[in-house]
């Protein structure tokens, strides 16, 4: 049923037990394995849901449940990177619609979407506590603050 | 055992026991949809909300165990009011489809909202919108606006069939029940969730759009469908014939015993009623002589075959009787047996593909009453009749519901042995390539037409009742038999099943001492120990 490509490394495998075994019950893994899955495999297939279902001995029903349930999950392919703007309300008011309508532009592509040669996904996302230094984006794993159209060019510039 | 006051009313409760279930005790209902008796405990409807003393807030019963001194109300101002506000919360995004809906007349949304909602909506946007209609699997289908995510299906599946195929999905006002992509419903007990479904989410495709609930009567039963006999309840659709396109047994619906079904019962079981309006019914008694059938009068039918039994010595007489027989049916076929002094009788035919079985409901043996047979000794080796027959030492064979050309025998030797003996007699509710090459047919009346018993696996004795009137001319088997009785010089026979039973239980120890009264609707275990 699971699709050959979607298996972890014995090294991974080995994280994967190591997880399990923190809590007492070991489906309290599940988030950083479907964490770890998504970083491997670049997204969180239908594939990659029943591969993981097996390592915890759960039905694939269950996995989906978590998957949908949250927002980091990705459930189609993304780009290389993932940029997502706040667009909650200290942003807003500092100019996120400016912001977000520029990276529109800039990268061709609606929120939600990932630009054709797969480099950018673009998201608008909830307030992720920096409103001090408002407007801002995460860009992957890291903050960009007190955004301008400039800066935002300047980033982008450095996304391959 | 702690004791507690609910209402005013005390009462003392086992320990673990919870306020929806001690309250049951007392007479009072607590409005709930996501507690069920036979699932884990979810919380999740909001909706059995009480008042116990010294806690600051109501609180839900289904989660709560009675716990000695607790004081617990019910109906105070401020749990109606909760149970309004969690009502409209429930309602805010439910469809107004009741006009369509198949759960309508036993859904308690309608139910509760009546007795406990009646509030003015104050819901002006637009309602989120859900997939409507999808087929989750051969017997159910999802209609997931109506749904009220109380889970009991998701743990329906988790936790008595083990199987996991429903999940709740996405998140907030957009979460809704669901399979896994790709996967379908297909368990053997799926149509149960359907029972469980407190809405019209889940409804049963063969029951959908056939006629209204509130047509319906139930009549308490017994799945003929295999060794268990799970009790049910047969809805029948007598008020509107012209619904359903004539389809007198309208559903079967599981009906609570603790000691043999609890809650469920299987969908073979559940669907297994089709022969009972099936165009193969054999509606007349009937002579076939050559290649020319015709019907027959009952009294020709009686009068040729008791000719034949009182004609023929004991010994050229064989008997393949039915473990689908009722125990009255046996009993009077033993009494014409008795009377006779036949020996050559047998029940069990090997099925052509053994049965499946599993470790909650599903029996291999298919048939309810094979324990019946066998304490009514009629158990014998049907296959030495066959042979028998075979050998043309049987020169007449009465054949039993049985189709032996499609049974685990080998079709040649079947097709010998009914083409050697001179008269073949069959008796059942349906037709088949047995009953084709009877010379008399002798119909008797479905299992849902009927009163009687079955004895199950176990050795329980359960009654089944008379739902409907038997399809023509056909007779409850215990009936012909009797008339066969009296033909063949016996002052009279039992005039109904009852009585029968009586006789059965005076004469048979296993069922020393039972009744239709004892019997009840929970069943009673029959003597069957070592004897």
């Amino acid at each position: 049923m699971t699709a050959s490509r979607v298996q972890f490394s014995g090294e991974q495998l080995a994280e994967v037990r190591r997880l399990q075994a923190l809590y007492p019950d070991r489906r309290g893994a599940l988030l950083p394995v479907l964490h770890m899955a998504q970083d491997a495999f670049g997204w969180v297939s239908l594939d990659v849901e029943e591969y993981v279902a097996e390592l915890f001995d759960l039905s694939p029903a269950h996995v989906h449940e978590v998957v949908t349930f949250y927002t980091l999950y990705f459930r189609q392919p993304k780009g290389r990177h993932v940029v997502a703007v706040c667009h909650n309300l200290s942003c807003h008011l500092a100019g996120a619609k400016t912001i977000l309508g520029h990276l529109k532009t800039r990268l061709g592509v609606e929120v939600g979407a990932t630009t054709p040669d797969g480099r950018v996904t673009l998201l608008a996302v909830e307030c992720l506590c920096a409103c001090e230094r408002a407007p801002m984006m995460q860009v992957d794993d890291r903050y960009e603050l007190d955004l301008t159209p400039e800066k935002v060019d300047r980033i982008l510039e450095g996304l391959r | 055992m702690p004791r507690l006051t609910i209402n005013g009313k005390e009462v003392e409760v086992p320990a673990g026991t919870n306020l929806i279930e001690a309250a049951r005790r007392v007479g009072v209902e607590v409005p709930h949809y996501c507690y069920h008796p036979g699932l884990s405990i979810a919380g999740q409807c909001r909706l059995c909300m009480v008042d116990i003393e010294k806690t600051p807030r109501p609180t839900i019963a289904c989660n709560t165990q009675a716990v000695d001194g607790m004081v617990v109300w019910t109906e105070t101002d401020r749990v109606k009011e909760t149970r309004r506000s969690v009502m409209e919360f429930h309602l805010i995004n439910h469809p107004l489809d009741c006009p369509v809906c198949d759960q309508a007349g036993e859904c308690w949304l309608q139910i509760y909202y009546m007795k406990h909602g009646l509030y003015d909506p104050r819901m002006t946007d637009e309602k989120v919108h859900k997939p409507k209609a999808v087929p989750l699997g051969p017997h159910v289908i999802l209609d997931a606006e109506r749904c009220i995510l109380c889970s009991r299906c998701v743990r329906f599946c988790d936790e008595i069939t083990k199987t996991g195929e429903l999940g709740i999905f996405h998140r907030g006002d957009h979460s809704e029940i669901g399979l896994f992509p790709g996967r379908e419903l297909a368990n053997p007990y799926s149509a149960n969730v359907v029972d469980i479904c407190p809405v019209g989410a889940l409804t049963d495709r063969d029951f959908r759009f056939q006629v209204r609930v509130w047509y319906l009567d139930a009549t308490k039963s017994i799945c003929p469908g295999c060794a268990r006999g799970c009790n049910i309840e047969v809805h029948t659709n007598r008020r509107r014939p012209h619904h359903a396109e004539g389809r007198r047994v309208a559903r079967l619906k599981p009906r609570y015993n603790a000691d043999v079904n609890r809650w469920w019962i299987c969908d073979a079981g559940r669907y297994g009623y089709g022969a009972v309006d099936d165009k193969t019914r054999l509606r007349a008694p009937s002579r076939r002589e050559g290649e020319a059938v015709a019907d027959a009068t009952w009294e020709e039918a009686i009068a040729a075959v008791a000719g034949t039994l009182g004609r023929l010595r004991p010994d050229e007489l064989g008997v393949i009787a039915s473990p689908r027989m009722a125990n009255e049916d046996l009993f009077a076929l033993r009494r014409v047996l008795e009377r006779r002094g036949i020996r050559r009788v047998g029940c069990r035919v090997p099925p052509r593909e053994p049965g499946d079985e599993d470790d909650i409901l599903i029996r291999a043996d298919k048939n309810p009453n094979a324990r019946g047979a066998a304490l009514l000794g009629l158990d014998g080796d049907a296959a030495a009749v066959l042979a028998a027959a075979r050998a043309r030492q049987v020169k007449c064979l009465w054949v039993f519901d049985h189709d032996l050309l499609a049974s685990g025998w080998p079709e040649a030797s079947v097709e010998q042995a009914l083409r050697a003996v001179e008269t073949l007699i069959f008796t059942g509710p349906n037709a088949n390539a047995t009953s084709e090459r009877a010379h008399w047919v002798l119909p008797s009346a479905a299992w849902v037409e009927r009163e009687g018993t079955y004895t199950n696996f176990e050795g329980r004795v359960q009654r089944f009742r008379q739902a409907l009137e038997p399809l023509g001319q056909a007779l409850p088997a215990w009936d012909l038999l009797g008339r066969v009785l009296v033909a063949l010089g016996a002052p009279a026979a039992p005039p109904r099943a009852e009585r029968w039973f009586g006789e059965l239980a005076a004469a048979v120890p296993a069922f020393a001492g039972l009744s239709y009264r004892s019997i009840g609707d929970a069943g009673q275990a029959a003597a069957t120990g070592p004897a």
